[in-house]
């Protein structure tokens, strides 16, 4: 959908910090080293089937 | 109880024969062209006006009566073919006029809005009007919400809950004058666009809590929470106020409709859809029900007295009263057939209840229950059913051609 | 919809797709009540496919034409539901206004 690969906010499973990540970026928190991050919530309009 | 109305039905054709045979004897006394075809036997007695052209009493009952017997039902099909009925002289081929002359629609009831109605349908065969049923519940279009275009939700339900449930919400607006969307890009001809744009607002709930006792509002530290119904969707006459991110802005303008409907809430909100309380004109349900005629409680002899109070006792939707005969004797009747629920609960009593009260049902009686969402009255419903088989056979019959 | 025949046109199996109970129980029964069927049926060969066949053997007129007649008899008595309907409806609503009306002559 989206050709430019776009930078994402994660937001990081241990202390909190916002990571922004690129494609290939190893999933880290680059301040306490945690491997597990979170997506944030898109801004973007979502759509849905009503189903 | 069947026996016994078999033994009732072979005494009646009996005397209803030998008196044909008397009558012919008498008859051909006095024509001799009667008593030449005489010697044809079985045709020349078929031809008689005297002889029944019916079928005998039990089969009739059989082929017009459900029996709901404590074990199981029986006679529960219903005689389709046209030559059922050839070895007794009948034919059984469908006739137009005949199902003109036989059939009948008689309303019960109708709500005070209108948008609930009961009516009997009478002289009509169960595939017919299970047809009926099942297009007024599976094929009659009505308006819903298909596609939900959420901005920023930030309520505790999920988005795709949220929109599930808002597909949920009936729309009282008559689908007829829409076209199919199916896939086609939407627009004022087949889509509606409603917005959703609540929020949970906190400062006036705090101001309401301080204008009492503020005991009261430190006793109550619930987080401000508000209810989100279906009024609170907005249409939007002129279409989607959103635009689409791929294309230029002023392309997405606001004459052309899409199907973008939003819902923002603030933080710290609990919107809540129930199910409900949903609903743009009335608290709204949507069944169609046709459920086989009323139920035949026949009583098979008198039953007085103590029985008769004992058995009253017995139905819980009381279809049985007593009324008051000569000697101070009471005597039960039926008083509410339509109420009965074939529960068989007056027969249980053992083979003695059995033998006394039978539970029947006619077979091509029929009861509809038509419960509108509100967007077309529920006579509209069914004739707009009928009209969705007739297109049915109509396709058929084109595509054979 | 396709049409699985023989040889003879007696006897015809008839394929409609996005068709399903509704229809087809419809026609059967009103092919059975045809004195010219010996035979008529239905089956709905997979519940996943929208798609009906509808036997049909007759004791010598052509199927096709049977089948024909057969949704030509539902047709007409479907028209005559409807408008039997109505007139009960419109007949039901004379008798019974609106119950405002009912009050006020009540009173």
């Amino acid at each position: 959908m989206d050709p430019p690969p776009e930078q994402v906010n994660y937001i990081c499973g241990d202390c909190g910090m916002e990571n922004t990540l690129k494609p290939g970026d190893v999933i880290q928190c680059r301040e306490c080293g945690y491997r597990i991050l979170y997506k944030k919530r898109t801004r973007r309009i979502v759509q849905y089937e009503a189903r | 109880m069947a026996k016994k109305d078999q033994r009732m039905s072979e005494t009646e054709t009996e005397e209803e024969e030998t008196e044909a045979e008397s009558m012919s004897e008498s008859e051909s006394g006095s024509e001799e062209q009667k008593q030449e075809s005489k010697g044809g036997g079985i045709d020349y007695i078929m031809s008689l006006p005297d002889v029944p052209r019916n079928l005998p009493p039990h089969v009739e009952l059989q082929r017009t009566r459900v029996f709901a017997n404590i074990d199981a039902p029986t006679h529960t099909d219903s005689i389709q073919y046209s030559g059922a009925f050839v070895s007794v002289g009948l034919d059984n081929s469908f006739r137009l006029d005949q199902f003109r002359n036989n059939f009948r629609v008689e309303v019960i009831r109708f709500s005070d809005d209108g948008m609930d109605m009961e009516f009997d349908m009478i002289g009509i065969d169960p595939a017919l009007a299970n047809a009926f049923r099942r297009i007024l519940i599976a094929e009659v279009p009505t308006m819903a919400i298909e596609k939900v275009f959420i901005a920023n939700n930030t309520s505790l339900i999920q988005d795709e809950v949220l929109a599930h449930r808002l597909g949920l919400i009936p729309i009282s607006i008559d689908p007829r004058l829409f076209e199919y969307a199916e896939n086609n890009a939407p627009n004022e001809r087949n889509t509606i666009v409603f917005k959703l744009h609540v929020q949970c607002a906190k400062d006036v709930e705090e101001e309401k809590g301080q204008s009492k006792k503020k005991e009261k509002e430190k006793e109550k530290k619930v987080p401000p929470r508000i209810t989100v119904k279906a009024k609170d969707l907005k249409w939007l006459p002129k279409g989607s106020e959103f635009y689409l991110e791929s294309e230029d802005s002023n392309s997405n303008s606001t004459s052309k409709l899409k199907t973008y409907t939003s819902f923002t809430c603030s933080q710290d909100s609990l919107p809540e859809f129930s199910n409900n309380k949903i609903g743009f004109k009335e608290p709204l349900d949507d069944i169609n029900i046709a459920r086989l005629g009323p139920g035949q409680v026949v009583l098979l002899e008198e039953i007085e007295d103590e029985d008769a109070e004992t058995l009253k006792k017995k139905c819980p939707v009381g279809v049985f009263d007593i009324e008051d005969i000569a000697n101070g004797r009471k005597r039960l009747t039926v008083a509410q057939p339509r109420a009965c629920t074939l529960c068989r609960e007056c027969i249980r009593g053992g083979e003695e209840w059995e033998k006394r009260v039978s539970l029947r049902r006619v077979k091509d009686h029929f009861i509809f229950t038509i419960e509108s969402t509100g967007a077309l009255p529920p006579e509209v419903l069914f004739t707009e059913a009928v009209k969705i088989l007739e297109s049915k056979c109509e396709r058929v019959i084109s595509e054979l051609s | 919809m396709e049409h699985g025949s023989y040889a003879d046109n007696n006897n015809a199996t008839f394929s409609l797709t996005d068709e399903d109970h509704t229809l087809a129980n419809a026609v059967r029964f009103s092919l059975n009540q045809d004195p010219r069927v010996s035979f008529s049926g239905y089956s709905i060969p997979h519940p996943s496919d929208n798609r009906v066949n509808i036997r049909v053997q007759t004791t010598g007129a052509p199927a096709r034409e049977v089948l024909k007649d057969a949704c030509q008899d539902l047709m007409m008595m479907c028209q005559h539901v409807r408008s039997t309907l109505d007139v009960a409806v419109a007949d039901f609503k004379l008798r019974n206004p609106p119950k405002k009306d009912e009050d006020t002559d009540m009173k």
